[in-house]
């Protein structure tokens, strides 16, 4: 009796012992497999390229060439003529550049992705929106015509459509480029925030950095937001 | 439970004999070699097999060349390859998305939208798994070139770092607001893309010390080890899945990997030079 039950105890122990190593294999199997493949390859060469003589290959490399030197026009044809303007929104960094290189690069600040909740279902996030934009126009002492977030930000009563408390002057600087959609490339007020993500959207520069963008960036000049 | 282990230990304790030591060890070799075989030499068996039929590998390509031969192969293989990824660039670069790529030539990870590079990170380190280190650049260019879509992502990171603000009930506290703006927290990236070809691309950053929060990092890992344990499953369960999981990881500096994720669109397209 008692010798059975020691081999019963044995077998559930070896049972058990069995489970937890396929359990632990199995966890494992990402390295089981890179174990396995010691025990196989591949040809280095494929056997289609190996049956044609050198002629032929030389023309296929030519045929290559070829269409490599099509593809590297096309692809180099897609970059504006003119200059452009790059904007990182998670680095709050742009470069301003042309085809040739680097004309200026620096700190800006993007939008704080900041989801304002004022309750009975308002709500409104401030991004920047990200892709390629034209520039639609270029606007000199740009008035800030405040949307209602601004006024539900500081706390104050939303005034009419169209009314003068809606108007601020110099809150954007010396300049302004549109984007479309309310979206600006506009100066500060506040330069410390400058390389933070602070916006409500729109894309803030440091005011020798938007005098630069301004002076090289014409209407229909591309922004590429990321 | 206390007194069922001793019960089992004095029991083992009888059985405890040479004999029983050898069957013990036999038995956990046997079921180790059993399941090398299972979860380990069947999937990349089955792998392999699938593409040479797929790409009908003809043996002959292991037949001795002359140098001159090879080094012209070399030349073809190396200019077709870079042909296909500048031709699916330009497919690319009609979309409005920003893609990646990934140039493993010039340790280069690359944004792009509209056929316009936004942005450049070097690549510090780059790993391969086994199974993509074996297999041939000319199965790598039909196989993973690109562009692919990504079918499944992770990230220790969240896409749009959103903060969500209350509006102020008063002037005063709308002015305390204004003082210090909410910053998103920033934690450490790693990020995995398993591409819809069995290719998954890890991209890590490279700094070893951890800068965000810990708990970030444990869930990444969680999820990650979660990743591929389903995939194993998946493919134990059911024969048509994919059995071997192609592995490429990057490690670019911390900052440009978090541009470089928050950049890119839900399922981007990425592109990968060899």
């Amino acid at each position: 009796m008692k010798n059975n039950n020691s081999k019963l105890a044995f077998i559930l122990v070896t049972a058990l012992t069995s489970v937890a190593t396929i359990l632990f294999s199995f966890q494992k199997s990402e390295n089981l497999k890179e174990l396995s493949y010691i025990f196989f390859s591949y040809p280095s060469v494929p056997g289609h390229y190996v049956s044609k003589d050198s002629l032929e290959l030389e023309k296929l490399l030519k045929n290559s060439e070829r269409r490599i030197t099509t593809s590297l026009r096309r692809l180099e044809n897609l970059l504006p003529y003119g200059p452009y303007l790059i904007i990182n929104t998670t680095q709050n960094k742009f470069v301003l550049r042309t085809r040739k290189g680097i004309i200026r690069e620096g700190i800006c600040s993007t939008g704080s992705y900041v989801l304002l909740d004022a309750g009975d279902g308002k709500q409104w996030m401030f991004k920047t929106p990200k892709g390629m934009f034209p520039i639609l126009g270029k606007i000199v002492d740009p008035i800030w015509i405040k949307p209602d977030w601004a006024f539900v930000e500081e706390s104050l009563p939303i005034p009419p459509r169209n009314h003068p408390d809606r108007l601020e002057y110099g809150t954007l600087g010396d300049y302004a480029l549109t984007l479309g959609d309310g979206y600006l490339i506009h100066g500060t007020l506040y330069q410390r925030f400058l390389g933070l993500p602070v916006t409500h959207g729109c894309v803030r520069l440091g005011d020798e950095d938007l005098e630069m963008v301004f002076k090289n960036l014409n209407v229909g000049s591309r922004v590429y937001i990321f | 439970m206390k007194n069922f282990i001793i019960k089992l230990q004095n029991k083992i304790n009888g059985a405890v004999t040479t004999k029983g030591v050898v069957l013990f060890i036999t038995v956990q070799l046997a079921v180790l070699v059993g399941a090398f075989i299972l979860f380990g030499i069947i999937p990349v068996s089955s792998e392999v097999s699938k593409i040479t039929s797929e790409f009908g590998i003809e043996r002959t390509g292991n037949q001795k060349l002359p140098p001159e031969k090879i080094v012209l192969l070399e030349r073809v293989r190396d200019r077709e390859h870079y042909e296909s990824i500048l031709k699916s660039a330009l497919s690319l670069s009609k979309t409005d998305s920003i893609s990646l790529l990934i140039d493993l030539n010039d340790s280069l990870a690359i944004l792009s939208l509209k056929g316009v590079s936004l942005f450049q990170s070097k690549i510090s380190e780059i790993e391969f798994n086994k199974g993509l280190k074996k297999l041939p650049v000319y199965l790598r260019d039909s196989l993973y070139s690109g562009p692919f879509p990504v079918k499944d992502e992770l990230a220790s990171i969240e896409k749009f770092p959103v903060v969500v603000k209350k509006a102020p009930k008063d002037t005063t506290e709308a002015s305390a607001n204004n003082a210090a703006p909410e910053l998103p927290i920033q934690n450490d990236v790693f990020v995995l893309f398993a591409l819809d070809n069995n290719l998954v691309i890890e991209i890590n950053q490279e700094e070893q010390d951890l800068a965000g929060s810990k708990r970030a990092y444990r869930e990444f890992n969680r999820n990650y080890s979660k990743f591929f344990r389903e995939h194993n499953f998946a493919q134990l369960k059911d024969k048509s899945a994919p059995s071997y999981l192609y592995r490429l990881k990057i490690f670019i500096p911390r900052e440009e990997a978090r541009s470089i994720y928050r950049a890119l669109p839900i399922k981007p397209y990425v592109l990968v030079r060899y």
